[in-house]
């Protein structure tokens, strides 16, 4: 198969791929390798990071101080994609299944927020929830709603949404109308054909919009940051203080490393779900 | 077997090879991390002529120097002025480490006193600013530039409690009104760790700047018994006040007159200095040592000088600026509530924030991460 036949062809086909293999280097690999280098370092008097050998900013990540952090972020991200799949998946199983001409518009305005920052668009959320903001107007009495842990889950939400509806209306997208025809034909009710064609049929979209939810919505520190309250520190607050805060990049980039593979386990049981899938 | 290019099987030697010599380029540029430039003493400690020699490249925190002073300026002199803004003084040093060139920057005394030991800054001559005679005499010999030659100090503030006074009847004075019961889940402490440790220090009775185990662990406590009542940690005091979801706000004196001028009723907008102790700072003009064009820079120090100049950015920032003349245009902005001001009383009386020391400062990280994760 491959050796001295495929030699010239495969030289040709490798070539593809060194624009993106360039920009996977220069924009994924270096800047991963140099995070995992000043994680070893060390700081100078004035805070800037030195290259050296201090493994003890890896035992200081597993002070048990940081667990209900840890925890905390799991926590809200999983609330968050659960909150993501009951609001995303109808929205995208209308559109794929409904949407008819509109369909390509309707996503299109899925995809729109994103075309103003994520940290305005945040903002936002804090001049509407805001105790004299305008949902209060409305209100007349005061609900306090920013600050809370409430607040934080629902930016989340509001932030990472698309991702999950984006690979839903995929799997919807592609799968043959005619099998709830078929469902039907076979007298299941609405509720059972979903349950036992549609809901298997798009369950790798389902998981590929956890994922795509859950990695961002963990590592979030601008959500908890406008939206929070005092008692809603997230890793990623815990990250970016170590950077802009106690000048401390090496222990801040130990923090990043633990937590990629912390967050490594998560994608690997993805992809062999996804590879599984694929073989059948 | 097959010959489509599309389908042969890709070889990772090939790939492989193709990226070393990417990487290992990528790999040695990356350890440009920490290469600060060593300027020799001789560099640092010419003088310079306050003559415009370029554009200026300033670098500052946004809105904290009016834009019309900067359009005057360019048109006086003919230059160009490149703004850029910092967000945090280590954002600030994280450009300056990694070899961007400015002629202008604002550092905290702190970060003076670390800049100038550091050998980072460039010597200012006073005879080269002819406005500088109004600077008060406080500043002759402060404690991070003891000869008052690598900085002209640009604005002071004092930090303390910002509340309404419409809402929270009695204020006791003490820094203890950040749990006053009127305020419960309406009260919000400064992102902000030498602040909170500072005001932690003070309520116990230590120093503003102890970096004592058990003077930190005390202030430590303080906080941590405070956290609970409180809605959150921001440096956003203006905004926090302005949308009403704060009564009680650890801030800054000049932000109380930011506050002011975006409200309705600017008079239920009051601050307090506490009795424990008020923190003071300075923000300092300072010119770095590898500045392209300090020239300009020296000429446009002396511009912001000029008394009428002086008194239109204190408008703008409101902020006080410690010379005579301009001063009293900051105290005319606040007649009404004087303990806004910061004066030199304020200067010889209370505590400044100093530099900690790495140990010291390294205590007070790991301190403020219990604060914030417990």
């Amino acid at each position: 198969m491959d050796g001295d036949q495929g030699g010239l062809s495969g030289r040709f086909a490798a070539r593809t791929l060194f624009p993106g293999g360039f920009w996977l280097l220069a924009f994924f690999a270096a800047p991963l390798g140099l995070v995992i280098a000043v994680s070893f370092g060390t700081t100078d008097e004035l805070g800037g990071a030195i290259y050296g050998w201090y493994p003890e900013n890896y035992s200081r990540v597993f002070d048990p101080l940081f667990a209900p952090v840890l925890l905390r972020s799991v926590g809200y991200a999983l609330a968050t994609v659960v909150l993501c799949l009951l609001l995303g998946y109808p929205v995208a199983y209308y559109i794929a299944r409904f949407g008819g001409r509109r369909k390509q518009a309707l996503i299109a305005l899925v995809v729109l927020p994103f075309f103003v920052n994520y940290l305005i668009r945040t903002y936002a959320w804090v001049a509407i929830l805001s105790d004299e903001g305008v949902i209060n107007g409305f209100l007349g009495e005061p609900v306090r709603f920013l600050n809370t842990p409430w607040a934080v889950i629902g930016g989340l939400v509001y932030g990472y949404l698309a991702f999950m509806i984006l690979p839903v209306y995929a799997a919807l997208d592609r799968m043959d109308p005619a099998l709830i025809e078929a469902g039907k034909d076979l007298y299941g009710t609405e509720l059972s054909t979903f349950i036992h064609v549609t809901w298997p049929t798009t369950f790798q979209g389902v998981l590929a919009g956890c994922v795509l939810v859950f990695l961002p919505a963990v590592g979030d520190f601008v959500s908890a940051q406008l939206l929070g309250g005092p008692g809603t520190y997230m890793v990623g607050n815990l990250i970016q203080q170590q950077f802009f805060g106690a000048e401390d990049w090496p222990f801040g980039s130990a923090l990043t490393t633990v937590m990629m593979l912390f967050l490594l386990v998560f994608m690997v049981f993805y992809l062999r779900s996804a590879a599984r899938e694929a073989r059948t | 077997m097959t010959r489509d290019p599309w389908k042969a099987p890709l070889r990772r030697r090939e790939l492989l090879q193709g990226g070393a010599g990417l990487a290992l380029g990528l790999g040695l540029a990356g350890c440009g991390v920490g290469n600060q430039e060593q300027a020799s003493k001789e560099q640092t400690e010419r003088v310079v002529e306050a003559k415009v020699d370029g554009d200026l490249v300033y670098f500052n925190w946004s809105e904290y120097l009016e834009p019309k002073l900067i359009k005057a300026f360019e048109k006086q002199y003919g230059v160009k002025v490149r703004e850029s803004n910092f967000d945090s003084m280590q954002g600030m040093m994280a450009k300056l480490r990694s070899g961007n060139r400015y002629d202008l920057i604002f550092p905290s005394s702190e970060w003076v006193d670390r800049l100038r030991k550091a050998n980072q800054l460039l010597r200012i001559d006073l005879d080269q600013l002819p406005n500088a005679d109004t600077v008060y005499d406080y500043f002759a010999t402060p404690w991070y530039d003891p000869q008052a030659d690598h900085t002209v100090p640009y604005a002071m503030y004092a930090t303390g409690i910002i509340y309404r006074a419409d809402k929270i009847g009695d204020m006791s004075g003490s820094w203890n009104d950040m749990v006053n019961p009127t305020a419960d889940g309406r009260a919000f402490l400064l992102d902000d760790f030498q602040e909170v440790i500072g005001a932690g220090n003070l309520v116990s009775g230590a120093e503003l700047n102890s970096v004592d185990e058990g003077d930190v662990e005390k202030a430590k406590e303080w906080a941590l018994s405070v956290k609970p009542k409180l809605r959150g940690f921001s440096t956003d005091d203006v905004q926090n006040m302005v949308s009403g979801n704060a009564w009680i706000h650890h801030g800054w004196n000049g932000d109380v007159v930011n506050i002011r001028n975006q409200v309705d009723k600017p008079e239920n907008y009051s601050f307090q200095k506490c009795s424990e102790g008020i923190p003071l700072g300075t923000d300092c003009f300072a010119i770095p040592a590898n500045a392209e064009h300090p020239g300009t820079a020296l000429t446009f120090i002396n511009f912001i000088l000029d008394p009428e100049n002086a008194s239109k950015n204190i408008e703008y920032m409101g902020y006080p600026m410690p010379y005579t003349g301009p001063d009293e245009t900051f105290a005319g902005l606040v007649k009404d509530d004087p303990a806004i001001n910061v004066t030199v009383e304020d200067l010889e009386s209370g505590q400044q924030f100093e530099n900690l020391g790495a140990e010291g400062r390294r205590l007070w990280d790991r301190t403020w991460t219990e604060i914030k994760a417990g």
